[in-house]
């Protein structure tokens, strides 16, 4: 028992020694790297992780310090994202934090941990409509867009392109589940008609009773809102094999390569419609970004990118790391009017900065203005399957 | 100088986790490890707890029921009402099953219960779960609104620990241990067995969802997500197991002791070159699991032994009862 007790004793005073070395600065990285969301995981922690080394070999922060990005597991779970906060911000004093991704994990973080400590955080993920209610002194910031934008875009889009009835389903979580209902409203308020709304749990072998109830109404098409792993891919193949449903409409959580590589171009053309923010693709920024990051166009990938070049640049404007600064800092780094600054560049805005110029940091996600709450507005483009096999903008 | 700081506010982070998590684990602890009932739902109990006090404290809100205002205290006090409530209609149908039995009806029923708190969405927000639920303390300035909740979960320990020594040496507590060790012996006595197991079950359902509502004010927010059985089911399995089932220091030891293990041990896995570090997140789990084994081979009953009972007077047992 004592010797055991002495063991516990020695490791926690090794974990303090190998604490933060001189020079470098740590910022918080909270991402759900297990639990429900993982597979999405992975590529926007890949994606943070390269702003970060894109920081570090373009002269680093401040006077050439290392720009450190220390991972927690937030888990998607509110809980083990407190948790990992509390880490993030005392032991490895992290002068912000980037993350975590869901909404649920982000809304305990930030009320419990982030804001009593006064530590600014930006999400990539969070998409929850209440995490604009927080009152949070101009702490918490997101780069994705309120699902209020999404849903009621994709409604429009889908009007437009001559949808009338459509039926909805949609993964019970906390991202999709917010999508689907704004969706509903929004295209119920246009004059079209929902046949079916139905909530379905990811991860299972087979939806076909579930799209069997759903095809009774007769419905011109699918709305689906789900992530591609989780049930998207299956409910797609469910559909076709039984010939359920032929057209589909869905947003960004369906947005992966694997999609087309499994269900195939030719039964896909033409018949699926995913919705992206707009500026993607076709935008210098993005480009600059796709350039450099391989699976650049997967879910919140752009986003992961963003929040971490965007902490960066927020220290670099701040001039210190200091925690007290980095919020204004932030949204004057973000916001237009200034010296526009890609994804990538990091030593022009170190020299821009520097010079005392003021900087507008265009993301690989979008243009990225805050508004009052800290949140983005969306602008949004439909995809479909192009002649090469690969996402495509139509409109 | 700051760093020190960090440190000692990590510190108390950590222990009010762990303390809420022996909250759990004592309440389990009536259930097992003094009476023997195999409740793998947990879990169930705990989201009670945590949406009762969510919805009974929170600002009003058009998202979900609401907007009662009432103060934690109260919210606590319903939570293990509400969580004591639906205990004995369980308890009422499973009780009488065997050990294994019922820990596949209770395992079923936490998976119930978090499943229509996921989609009652008129009264939960669905997976977008409630949020703004008020924390004591939460006005006061840095570190005293941290240190006041990591206090107010030390006290309800104490006063469970206290209460909780007292019904195991009384005639109560001994009843329930015979019935976990020769339950046909304790019938032949004359006792009502069923009802003492369902007040045992109910009795510890309430301690955990006064756990949950501990919770859902420490982090101010409440999903279905949080009330996932791994982390609110078998976690406090593996902590009353490694303290000791059936003791209640045990309980209380070996939730803060596991709780240290799986949240310090991120502080080392974060220590790793970030290529790394997506994939050693699933250490962690693995660490828990090694402890467990680790701790099970040397101390094959938990850290903490059950204190049994002797009657013979020449016993020098201190716990001869009263």
């Amino acid at each position: 028992m004592k010797r055991m007790m002495i063991a516990v004793a020695a490791g926690a005073l090794a974990m303090n020694g190998a604490a933060a070395s001189a020079g470098d600065i740590n910022v918080g990285s909270a991402a759900g790297v297990t639990g429900p969301i993982a597979e999405l995981v992975v590529d926007i922690v890949a994606a943070r992780n390269l702003a970060a080394s894109h920081v570090n070999e373009q002269g680093g922060l401040l006077d050439g310090d290392t720009y450190r990005l220390v991972q927690g597991d937030s888990q998607c779970d509110p809980k083990a994202a407190v948790d990992a906060g509390a880490k993030l911000v005392n032991v490895e004093q992290a002068v912000a934090v980037i993350g975590p991704n869901c909404s649920g994990a982000t809304n305990g973080m930030a009320q419990s941990v982030t804001i009593p400590a006064g530590v600014v955080m930006i999400s990539d993920t969070a998409t929850a409509p209440s995490i604009s209610d927080l009152d949070d002194n101009d702490l918490v910031f997101r780069v994705a867009p309120s699902d209020a934008y999404q849903g009621r875009s994709l409604a429009e889009l889908a009007w437009e392109n001559g949808y009338r009835k459509l039926a909805v389903t949609y993964s019970n979580d906390d991202y999709n589940s917010g999508l689907a209902g704004v969706f509903a409203a929004a295209f119920t308020e246009l004059g079209g008609t929902i046949t079916g709304n139905e909530a379905h749990e990811p991860n299972k072998a087979s939806y076909r009773a579930e799209l069997a109830t759903l095809a009774a109404g007769e419905a011109e098409g699918l709305a689906l809102f789900a992530y591609f792993g989780g049930s998207g891919i299956t409910i797609l193949r469910n559909s076709l094999e039984n010939a359920l449903f032929g057209k589909f409409l869905g947003a960004d959580g369906m947005m992966d390569n694997s999609v087309i590589e499994q269900i195939g171009a030719d039964n896909l053309r033409g018949n699926i419609m995913l919705s992206q923010p707009a500026s993607d693709t076709e935008n210098a920024s993005y480009q600059a970004f796709a350039a450099a990051f391989e699976n650049a166009g997967a879910p919140f990938v752009a986003h992961g990118y963003d929040i971490a070049f965007l902490a960066a640049l927020a220290i670099e404007k701040a001039g210190s790391a200091d925690r007290g600064m980095i919020s204004a800092a932030l949204r004057e780094v973000a916001n237009a009017p200034g010296t526009v600054i890609r994804p990538g560049e990091w030593a022009k805005a170190k020299e821009a900065i520097a010079a005392g110029e003021d900087i507008n940091y265009e993301g690989a996600s979008g243009a990225i203005e805050f508004d009052e709450s800290g949140d983005v507005a969306g602008v949004y483009s439909l995809n479909g399957v192009g002649d090469d096999g690969t996402w495509t903008p139509i409109q | 100088m700051e760093q020190l700081y960090g440190i000692f506010l990590y510190g108390v982070f950590l222990l009010t986790m762990g303390g809420i998590y022996a909250v759990l684990t004592l309440g389990l602890n009536i259930q097992w490890g003094f009476t023997g009932l195999f409740n793998a739902g947990v879990a169930g109990f705990f989201a009670i707890g945590a949406y009762t006090t969510a919805i009974v404290t929170s600002a009003g809100s058009e998202r979900h029921l609401g907007g009662f205002g009432l103060s934690p205290a109260a919210g606590m006090v319903a939570a293990m009402i509400a969580s004591a409530i639906i205990a004995w209609g369980v308890g009422r149908i499973c009780i009488r099953l065997r050990a294994d039995y019922l820990a596949i009806a209770t395992l079923g029923i936490a998976e119930i219960f978090r499943l229509v708190l996921k989609n009652e969405v008129w009264a939960t927000n669905g997976p977008r779960g409630i949020s703004l639920i008020p924390k004591p303390f939460e006005h006061y300035a840095e570190p005293w609104n941290h240190v006041g909740m990591l206090l107010l979960v030390f006290a309800v320990v104490a006063v469970l620990y206290v209460l909780l020594e007292r019904a195991r040496r009384s005639p109560w507590g001994r009843v329930m241990a015979a019935i976990r060790e020769n339950e046909a012996a304790a019938r032949a006595a004359g006792k009502n067995v069923e009802r003492l197991r369902i007040e045992a079950f109910v009795l510890g359902g309430a301690l955990m969802g006064l756990g949950g509502a501990l919770m859902a004010h420490h982090i101010k927010f409440i999903e279905p997500n949080a009330a996932e059985p791994i982390s609110a089911t078998f976690l406090v399995w593996v902590m009353l197991v490694v303290g000791g089932s059936a003791n209640n220091r045990g309980a209380i030891f070996g939730a803060i002791l596991i709780w240290t293990i799986w949240s310090a041990a991120e502080i080392l896995i974060a220590r790793l070159p970030p290529e790394w570090a997506v994939k050693s997140a699933y250490l962690r789990i693995f660490l828990v699991g090694l402890a467990l084994q680790f701790i099970l081979q040397r101390y094959p009953n938990g850290i903490f032994r059950e204190r049994r009972f002797r009657t013979a007077p020449s016993s020098p047992d201190r716990e001869q009862p009263p």
